[in-house]
Protein backbone atom coordinates (compact mmCIF):
# COMPACT_ATOMS: atom_id res chain seq x y z
CA UNK A 1 0.00 0.00 0.00
CA UNK A 2 1.41 3.34 -0.98
CA UNK A 3 -0.27 6.64 -0.42
CA UNK A 4 0.73 10.15 0.50
CA UNK A 5 1.41 9.19 4.10
CA UNK A 6 3.57 6.20 3.20
CA UNK A 7 5.67 8.57 1.12
CA UNK A 8 6.54 10.52 4.26
CA UNK A 9 8.25 7.56 5.86
CA UNK A 10 11.76 8.68 4.96
CA UNK A 11 11.13 12.22 6.18
CA UNK A 12 9.88 10.70 9.41
CA UNK A 13 13.00 8.57 9.79
CA UNK A 14 15.13 11.56 8.91
CA UNK A 15 13.42 13.62 11.62
CA UNK A 16 12.48 16.35 9.16
CA UNK A 17 8.71 16.44 9.56
CA UNK A 18 7.25 19.43 11.37
CA UNK A 19 5.26 18.82 14.52
CA UNK A 20 1.91 18.51 12.80
CA UNK A 21 3.22 16.31 10.00
CA UNK A 22 4.95 14.17 12.59
CA UNK A 23 1.69 13.63 14.48
CA UNK A 24 -0.14 12.83 11.26
CA UNK A 25 2.50 10.36 10.23
CA UNK A 26 2.51 8.70 13.62
CA UNK A 27 -1.25 8.26 13.32
CA UNK A 28 -0.63 6.74 9.90
CA UNK A 29 2.04 4.47 11.34
CA UNK A 30 -0.44 3.09 13.85
CA UNK A 31 -2.70 2.14 10.92
CA UNK A 32 -0.20 0.99 8.33
CA UNK A 33 1.46 -2.36 9.09
CA UNK A 34 3.81 -2.06 6.13
CA UNK A 35 5.32 1.25 7.23
CA UNK A 36 5.59 -0.08 10.76
CA UNK A 37 7.37 -3.22 9.60
CA UNK A 38 9.80 -1.14 7.60
CA UNK A 39 10.49 0.97 10.67
CA UNK A 40 10.95 -2.21 12.72
CA UNK A 41 13.49 -3.54 10.22
CA UNK A 42 15.63 -0.42 10.69
CA UNK A 43 15.97 -1.47 14.33
CA UNK A 44 18.20 -4.31 13.15
CA UNK A 45 20.56 -2.14 11.09
CA UNK A 46 23.04 -1.48 13.93
CA UNK A 47 24.02 -5.15 13.74
CA UNK A 48 25.72 -4.35 10.45
CA UNK A 49 28.35 -2.58 12.54
CA UNK A 50 31.17 -4.39 14.27
CA UNK A 51 30.58 -4.72 17.99
CA UNK A 52 32.51 -2.08 19.91
CA UNK A 53 33.13 -2.21 23.65
CA UNK A 54 31.77 0.91 25.39
CA UNK A 55 34.18 3.60 26.57
CA UNK A 56 35.45 3.17 30.12
CA UNK A 57 33.09 4.82 32.59
CA UNK A 58 30.65 5.70 29.83
CA UNK A 59 27.56 4.34 31.52
CA UNK A 60 27.96 6.35 34.70
CA UNK A 61 28.85 9.51 32.75
CA UNK A 62 25.77 9.19 30.60
CA UNK A 63 23.35 8.26 33.37
CA UNK A 64 24.70 11.03 35.60
CA UNK A 65 24.19 13.51 32.79
CA UNK A 66 20.70 12.20 32.09
CA UNK A 67 19.53 12.42 35.70
CA UNK A 68 21.40 15.66 36.25
CA UNK A 69 19.41 17.25 33.43
CA UNK A 70 16.36 16.62 35.52
CA UNK A 71 17.66 18.56 38.47
CA UNK A 72 18.73 21.43 36.28
CA UNK A 73 16.11 21.47 33.56
CA UNK A 74 17.65 23.79 31.05
CA UNK A 75 16.53 24.19 27.52
CA UNK A 76 14.04 21.61 26.39
CA UNK A 77 10.48 22.71 26.22
CA UNK A 78 8.97 19.49 27.44
CA UNK A 79 8.51 19.73 31.16
CA UNK A 80 7.55 16.56 32.82
CA UNK A 81 9.66 16.81 35.90
CA UNK A 82 7.02 18.29 38.18
CA UNK A 83 4.99 15.16 38.15
CA UNK A 84 7.55 12.89 39.51
CA UNK A 85 9.83 14.83 41.71
CA UNK A 86 10.52 13.31 45.05
CA UNK A 87 7.62 10.94 45.20
CA UNK A 88 7.45 9.20 48.54
CA UNK A 89 8.54 5.59 48.29
CA UNK A 90 5.62 3.49 47.22
CA UNK A 91 4.41 1.67 50.24
CA UNK A 92 2.36 -1.38 49.63
CA UNK A 93 -1.28 -0.73 50.25
CA UNK A 94 -2.22 -2.42 53.48
CA UNK A 95 -4.51 -5.37 53.71
CA UNK A 96 -8.07 -4.61 54.38
CA UNK A 97 -9.15 -3.27 51.08
CA UNK A 98 -12.16 -4.73 49.54
CA UNK A 99 -11.95 -6.86 46.47
CA UNK A 100 -14.65 -8.71 44.72
CA UNK A 101 -15.13 -10.35 41.41
CA UNK A 102 -17.91 -9.15 39.20
CA UNK A 103 -19.35 -10.76 36.16
CA UNK A 104 -18.68 -8.69 33.07
CA UNK A 105 -22.32 -7.72 32.85
CA UNK A 106 -22.47 -6.43 36.40
CA UNK A 107 -19.16 -4.72 35.91
CA UNK A 108 -20.39 -3.05 32.76
CA UNK A 109 -23.48 -1.83 34.53
CA UNK A 110 -21.34 -0.56 37.37
CA UNK A 111 -19.01 1.24 35.00
CA UNK A 112 -21.94 2.98 33.37
CA UNK A 113 -23.25 3.87 36.76
CA UNK A 114 -19.94 5.27 37.95
CA UNK A 115 -19.42 7.23 34.78
CA UNK A 116 -23.02 8.37 34.95
CA UNK A 117 -22.43 9.77 38.41
CA UNK A 118 -19.28 11.50 37.36
CA UNK A 119 -20.93 12.82 34.22
CA UNK A 120 -23.87 14.14 36.23
CA UNK A 121 -21.36 15.85 38.46
CA UNK A 122 -19.64 17.56 35.60
CA UNK A 123 -22.93 18.62 34.12
CA UNK A 124 -23.87 19.99 37.47
CA UNK A 125 -20.68 21.91 37.96
CA UNK A 126 -21.28 23.72 34.71
CA UNK A 127 -24.14 25.50 36.36
CA UNK A 128 -23.04 28.99 37.39
CA UNK A 129 -24.32 28.56 40.92
CA UNK A 130 -23.37 24.94 41.31
CA UNK A 131 -22.79 23.84 44.88
CA UNK A 132 -19.26 23.12 46.05
CA UNK A 133 -17.88 20.25 44.03
CA UNK A 134 -17.94 16.89 45.74
CA UNK A 135 -14.61 15.11 45.78
CA UNK A 136 -15.15 12.92 42.74
CA UNK A 137 -12.67 12.44 39.96
CA UNK A 138 -12.62 9.79 37.34
CA UNK A 139 -10.43 8.67 34.53
CA UNK A 140 -10.91 5.98 31.93
CA UNK A 141 -8.09 4.56 29.89
CA UNK A 142 -7.88 2.06 27.08
CA UNK A 143 -5.38 -0.61 27.94
CA UNK A 144 -2.74 -1.28 25.31
CA UNK A 145 -2.17 -4.90 24.39
CA UNK A 146 1.37 -6.18 24.48
CA UNK A 147 2.89 -7.66 21.39
CA UNK A 148 1.30 -10.99 20.46
CA UNK A 149 -1.67 -10.46 22.76
CA UNK A 150 -5.04 -10.20 21.08
CA UNK A 151 -7.15 -8.95 23.96
CA UNK A 152 -8.41 -5.46 24.66
CA UNK A 153 -9.35 -3.79 27.87
CA UNK A 154 -10.51 -0.65 29.59
CA UNK A 155 -9.90 0.63 33.06
CA UNK A 156 -11.93 3.16 34.99
CA UNK A 157 -10.56 4.83 38.09
CA UNK A 158 -12.89 6.71 40.32
CA UNK A 159 -11.75 8.69 43.33
CA UNK A 160 -14.62 9.12 45.69
CA UNK A 161 -14.64 10.09 49.33
CA UNK A 162 -11.03 9.20 49.93
CA UNK A 163 -11.27 5.81 48.24
CA UNK A 164 -9.97 4.76 44.87
CA UNK A 165 -12.30 2.47 42.97
CA UNK A 166 -10.82 0.63 40.07
CA UNK A 167 -12.73 -1.25 37.47
CA UNK A 168 -10.99 -3.23 34.79
CA UNK A 169 -12.75 -4.94 31.94
CA UNK A 170 -11.17 -6.98 29.20
CA UNK A 171 -12.39 -8.76 26.10
CA UNK A 172 -11.04 -11.28 23.61
CA UNK A 173 -8.90 -12.77 26.33
CA UNK A 174 -6.99 -15.94 25.79
CA UNK A 175 -8.42 -18.68 28.00
CA UNK A 176 -6.41 -19.47 31.12
CA UNK A 177 -5.27 -22.95 32.00
CA UNK A 178 -4.64 -24.60 35.36
CA UNK A 179 -4.28 -22.04 38.15
CA UNK A 180 -3.58 -19.15 35.81
CA UNK A 181 -5.36 -15.86 36.44
CA UNK A 182 -5.31 -12.43 34.89
CA UNK A 183 -3.96 -10.17 37.61
CA UNK A 184 -4.42 -6.41 37.67
CA UNK A 185 -1.67 -4.20 39.13
CA UNK A 186 -1.35 -0.55 39.93
CA UNK A 187 2.17 0.82 39.71
CA UNK A 188 3.77 3.83 41.26
CA UNK A 189 7.36 4.55 40.23
CA UNK A 190 7.64 1.01 38.99
CA UNK A 191 6.44 -0.55 42.24
CA UNK A 192 3.38 -2.73 41.73
CA UNK A 193 0.60 -3.69 44.07
CA UNK A 194 -1.95 -6.36 43.16
CA UNK A 195 -5.43 -4.97 42.64
CA UNK A 196 -7.66 -7.88 41.87
CA UNK A 197 -7.58 -10.90 39.61
CA UNK A 198 -10.01 -12.59 37.30
CA UNK A 199 -10.40 -15.50 34.95
CA UNK A 200 -12.13 -15.08 31.61
CA UNK A 201 -15.69 -16.17 31.02
CA UNK A 202 -16.64 -18.56 28.23
CA UNK A 203 -17.07 -15.48 26.06
CA UNK A 204 -13.42 -14.68 26.85
CA UNK A 205 -14.39 -11.61 28.82
CA UNK A 206 -13.33 -10.72 32.29
CA UNK A 207 -13.69 -7.93 34.76
CA UNK A 208 -12.73 -7.04 38.27
CA UNK A 209 -13.68 -4.28 40.65
CA UNK A 210 -11.27 -3.23 43.33
CA UNK A 211 -11.34 -0.56 45.96
CA UNK A 212 -8.44 0.96 47.89
CA UNK A 213 -9.15 2.81 51.10
CA UNK A 214 -5.63 4.07 51.57
CA UNK A 215 -2.66 4.92 49.43
CA UNK A 216 -5.06 6.06 46.77
CA UNK A 217 -2.86 8.74 45.15
CA UNK A 218 -0.04 8.90 42.68
CA UNK A 219 -0.49 5.71 40.67
CA UNK A 220 1.06 6.18 37.26
CA UNK A 221 0.53 2.87 35.48
CA UNK A 222 -2.02 0.11 35.34
CA UNK A 223 -1.11 -3.30 34.01
CA UNK A 224 -2.63 -6.73 33.63
CA UNK A 225 -0.40 -9.79 33.73
CA UNK A 226 -1.13 -13.42 33.13
CA UNK A 227 0.01 -15.00 36.39
CA UNK A 228 0.70 -18.70 36.90
CA UNK A 229 -1.43 -18.59 40.05
CA UNK A 230 -3.57 -16.35 42.18
CA UNK A 231 -2.25 -14.31 45.10
CA UNK A 232 1.18 -13.17 43.90
CA UNK A 233 2.36 -9.96 45.53
CA UNK A 234 4.87 -9.33 42.74
CA UNK A 235 4.24 -10.05 39.08
CA UNK A 236 5.66 -13.32 37.79
CA UNK A 237 3.88 -13.51 34.47
CA UNK A 238 3.95 -11.59 31.22
CA UNK A 239 2.26 -8.23 30.92
CA UNK A 240 -0.63 -8.52 28.50
CA UNK A 241 -2.35 -5.16 28.85
CA UNK A 242 -1.14 -1.86 30.23
CA UNK A 243 -1.60 1.88 30.15
CA UNK A 244 -0.24 5.01 31.74
CA UNK A 245 -2.62 6.79 34.05
CA UNK A 246 -2.50 10.30 35.33
CA UNK A 247 -1.12 10.31 38.88
CA UNK A 248 -2.91 13.60 39.50
CA UNK A 249 -6.32 12.28 38.56
CA UNK B 1 9.96 -13.34 36.30
CA UNK B 2 9.99 -13.09 32.54
CA UNK B 3 11.99 -10.34 30.94
CA UNK B 4 9.89 -7.23 31.04
CA UNK B 5 9.09 -5.66 27.68
CA UNK B 6 10.83 -2.54 26.42
CA UNK B 7 7.48 -0.82 26.12
CA UNK B 8 6.64 -1.38 29.75
CA UNK B 9 10.08 -0.26 30.86
CA UNK B 10 9.53 2.85 28.81
CA UNK B 11 6.20 3.41 30.56
CA UNK B 12 8.08 3.24 33.84
CA UNK B 13 10.63 5.71 32.53
CA UNK B 14 7.75 8.05 31.81
CA UNK B 15 6.88 7.67 35.48
CA UNK B 16 10.50 8.74 36.21
CA UNK B 17 11.73 5.34 37.27
CA UNK B 18 15.52 5.61 37.10
CA UNK B 19 16.04 1.86 37.37
CA UNK B 20 13.86 1.36 34.31
CA UNK B 21 15.98 3.83 32.35
CA UNK B 22 19.12 2.07 33.45
CA UNK B 23 17.69 -1.27 32.36
CA UNK B 24 16.90 0.13 28.91
CA UNK B 25 20.37 1.64 28.77
CA UNK B 26 21.96 -1.69 29.60
CA UNK B 27 19.92 -3.46 26.96
CA UNK B 28 20.94 -1.18 24.13
CA UNK B 29 24.22 0.43 25.16
CA UNK B 30 26.48 -1.80 23.15
CA UNK B 31 24.28 -2.06 20.11
CA UNK B 32 23.74 1.68 19.81
CA UNK B 33 27.30 2.59 20.72
CA UNK B 34 28.68 0.22 18.10
CA UNK B 35 26.33 1.69 15.53
CA UNK B 36 27.20 5.26 16.50
CA UNK B 37 30.93 4.50 16.40
CA UNK B 38 30.59 3.15 12.90
CA UNK B 39 28.56 6.15 11.85
CA UNK B 40 30.73 8.86 13.41
CA UNK B 41 34.08 7.08 13.35
CA UNK B 42 34.74 8.66 16.73
CA UNK B 43 34.21 7.13 20.18
CA UNK B 44 33.70 10.48 21.91
CA UNK B 45 31.20 11.69 19.39
CA UNK B 46 29.38 8.37 19.61
CA UNK B 47 29.18 8.73 23.39
CA UNK B 48 27.86 12.26 23.04
CA UNK B 49 25.18 11.10 20.63
CA UNK B 50 24.19 8.22 22.90
CA UNK B 51 23.90 10.61 25.82
CA UNK B 52 21.58 12.85 23.84
CA UNK B 53 19.39 9.90 23.01
CA UNK B 54 18.97 8.90 26.64
CA UNK B 55 18.45 12.47 27.79
CA UNK B 56 15.58 12.64 25.32
CA UNK B 57 14.18 9.31 26.45
CA UNK B 58 14.29 10.51 30.06
CA UNK B 59 12.65 13.82 29.28
CA UNK B 60 9.95 12.23 27.20
CA UNK B 61 10.85 14.06 24.02
CA UNK B 62 9.03 12.51 21.06
CA UNK B 63 7.38 9.96 23.24
CA UNK B 64 7.19 6.34 22.25
CA UNK B 65 4.31 3.92 22.22
CA UNK B 66 3.85 0.59 20.52
CA UNK B 67 1.83 2.05 17.67
CA UNK B 68 5.15 3.45 16.42
CA UNK B 69 6.68 0.03 15.95
CA UNK B 70 9.38 -1.61 18.01
CA UNK B 71 11.05 0.38 20.74
CA UNK B 72 14.51 -0.51 19.49
CA UNK B 73 13.70 0.88 16.04
CA UNK B 74 12.57 4.10 17.65
CA UNK B 75 15.87 4.27 19.54
CA UNK B 76 17.85 3.61 16.38
CA UNK B 77 16.05 6.44 14.57
CA UNK B 78 16.81 8.81 17.44
CA UNK B 79 20.42 7.67 17.52
CA UNK B 80 20.88 8.16 13.83
CA UNK B 81 19.41 11.63 13.95
CA UNK B 82 21.45 12.62 17.01
CA UNK B 83 24.61 11.52 15.21
CA UNK B 84 23.62 13.28 11.98
CA UNK B 85 23.19 16.51 13.94
CA UNK B 86 26.51 16.16 15.75
CA UNK B 87 28.37 15.32 12.57
CA UNK B 88 26.85 18.34 10.90
CA UNK B 89 27.64 20.66 13.82
CA UNK B 90 31.21 19.52 14.09
CA UNK B 91 31.69 19.46 10.35
CA UNK B 92 33.43 16.25 11.06
CA UNK B 93 33.94 14.05 8.07
CA UNK B 94 32.22 10.79 8.70
CA UNK B 95 34.08 7.56 8.17
CA UNK B 96 34.56 6.32 4.65
CA UNK B 97 31.82 4.12 3.35
CA UNK B 98 33.12 0.67 4.05
CA UNK B 99 32.13 -2.53 2.56
CA UNK B 100 30.11 -4.48 5.07
CA UNK B 101 32.72 -5.80 7.43
CA UNK B 102 32.74 -9.19 9.03
CA UNK B 103 32.05 -9.25 12.72
CA UNK B 104 35.16 -9.33 14.80
CA UNK B 105 35.12 -11.10 18.10
CA UNK B 106 35.52 -8.93 21.16
CA UNK B 107 36.02 -9.67 24.82
CA UNK B 108 32.33 -9.62 25.67
CA UNK B 109 30.52 -12.59 27.11
CA UNK B 110 29.99 -15.66 24.99
CA UNK B 111 26.23 -15.31 25.23
CA UNK B 112 26.30 -11.69 24.19
CA UNK B 113 28.62 -12.41 21.32
CA UNK B 114 26.46 -15.30 20.17
CA UNK B 115 23.37 -13.12 20.14
CA UNK B 116 25.21 -10.40 18.28
CA UNK B 117 26.46 -12.89 15.74
CA UNK B 118 23.04 -14.30 15.11
CA UNK B 119 21.51 -10.85 14.63
CA UNK B 120 24.46 -9.76 12.57
CA UNK B 121 24.28 -12.76 10.27
CA UNK B 122 20.58 -12.19 9.73
CA UNK B 123 20.90 -8.55 8.79
CA UNK B 124 23.97 -9.15 6.64
CA UNK B 125 22.13 -11.89 4.83
CA UNK B 126 19.10 -9.66 4.36
CA UNK B 127 21.25 -6.82 3.01
CA UNK B 128 22.82 -9.12 0.43
CA UNK B 129 19.42 -9.37 -1.23
CA UNK B 130 19.38 -5.68 -1.99
CA UNK B 131 20.70 -4.39 -5.25
CA UNK B 132 23.99 -2.54 -5.15
CA UNK B 133 22.14 0.74 -5.51
CA UNK B 134 19.82 -0.13 -2.64
CA UNK B 135 22.71 -1.15 -0.39
CA UNK B 136 24.34 2.16 -1.16
CA UNK B 137 21.18 4.06 -0.17
CA UNK B 138 20.94 2.24 3.15
CA UNK B 139 24.60 2.86 3.89
CA UNK B 140 24.55 6.51 2.99
CA UNK B 141 21.42 7.09 5.04
CA UNK B 142 22.20 4.92 8.05
CA UNK B 143 25.97 4.68 8.26
CA UNK B 144 27.41 7.70 6.56
CA UNK B 145 25.28 10.19 8.43
CA UNK B 146 23.83 11.73 5.29
CA UNK B 147 20.38 13.23 5.24
CA UNK B 148 18.31 12.49 2.17
CA UNK B 149 19.01 16.03 0.98
CA UNK B 150 22.75 15.42 1.16
CA UNK B 151 22.38 12.15 -0.72
CA UNK B 152 20.40 13.93 -3.43
CA UNK B 153 23.13 16.55 -3.71
CA UNK B 154 26.08 14.18 -3.68
CA UNK B 155 24.56 11.68 -6.07
CA UNK B 156 22.91 14.28 -8.32
CA UNK B 157 19.50 12.64 -7.99
CA UNK B 158 16.24 14.52 -7.34
CA UNK B 159 15.19 14.49 -3.65
CA UNK B 160 11.90 12.73 -4.38
CA UNK B 161 13.74 9.97 -6.18
CA UNK B 162 16.19 9.59 -3.31
CA UNK B 163 13.33 9.25 -0.84
CA UNK B 164 11.52 6.66 -2.88
CA UNK B 165 14.76 4.73 -3.43
CA UNK B 166 15.53 4.65 0.27
CA UNK B 167 11.99 3.60 1.00
CA UNK B 168 12.13 0.85 -1.57
CA UNK B 169 15.48 -0.33 -0.22
CA UNK B 170 14.16 -0.45 3.33
CA UNK B 171 11.01 -2.20 2.18
CA UNK B 172 13.02 -4.87 0.47
CA UNK B 173 15.27 -5.13 3.50
CA UNK B 174 12.20 -5.68 5.67
CA UNK B 175 10.94 -8.46 3.40
CA UNK B 176 14.25 -10.24 3.16
CA UNK B 177 14.88 -9.88 6.89
CA UNK B 178 11.51 -11.41 7.64
CA UNK B 179 12.30 -14.30 5.34
CA UNK B 180 15.69 -14.82 6.92
CA UNK B 181 14.23 -14.69 10.43
CA UNK B 182 11.33 -16.98 9.65
CA UNK B 183 12.98 -19.36 7.28
CA UNK B 184 16.38 -19.66 8.88
CA UNK B 185 18.93 -19.86 6.13
CA UNK B 186 17.83 -18.24 2.94
CA UNK B 187 19.28 -19.11 -0.39
CA UNK B 188 21.32 -16.07 -1.29
CA UNK B 189 20.43 -16.30 -4.92
CA UNK B 190 16.70 -16.53 -4.40
CA UNK B 191 14.85 -13.58 -5.83
CA UNK B 192 12.51 -11.78 -3.48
Amino acid sequence: MTNVNCDQLIDYLNGTLNEQEQKQFEAHLAECPECREIVDATGELPYLADPVEPNTGMKSRILDAVFDEEEHPASLAEERTKRDSPAPPATMAKRGFRTSKWTPLVAAALLVSLLGNAYAFYELSDQPDAPAAPEVAFETVDLQASEAFEGTGTAALVHEEGALNLLVQANQLEPTSGDQVYQVWLLKDGQPIPTGAFTPSQENEGAVFFSLDENTEGWDTIAVTLEPNRGNTMPQGEIVLSAAIDPEA
Amino acid sequence: MEKISDALLYERVRGKDKDALEELYDRYEKMLFSYLCKMTGDRDLAEEALQEVFVKVWRGVGSYDESKGKFVAWLVTMSRNAAVDLIRKQKKPSVPLDEIAEVESTDSSVEETAEWQEKSEQIHQAVRHLSEEQQKMVHLFYFKGYTHETIAEKCGIPLGTVKSRIRLALKKLKTSLQMVQEGGVLDDKREL
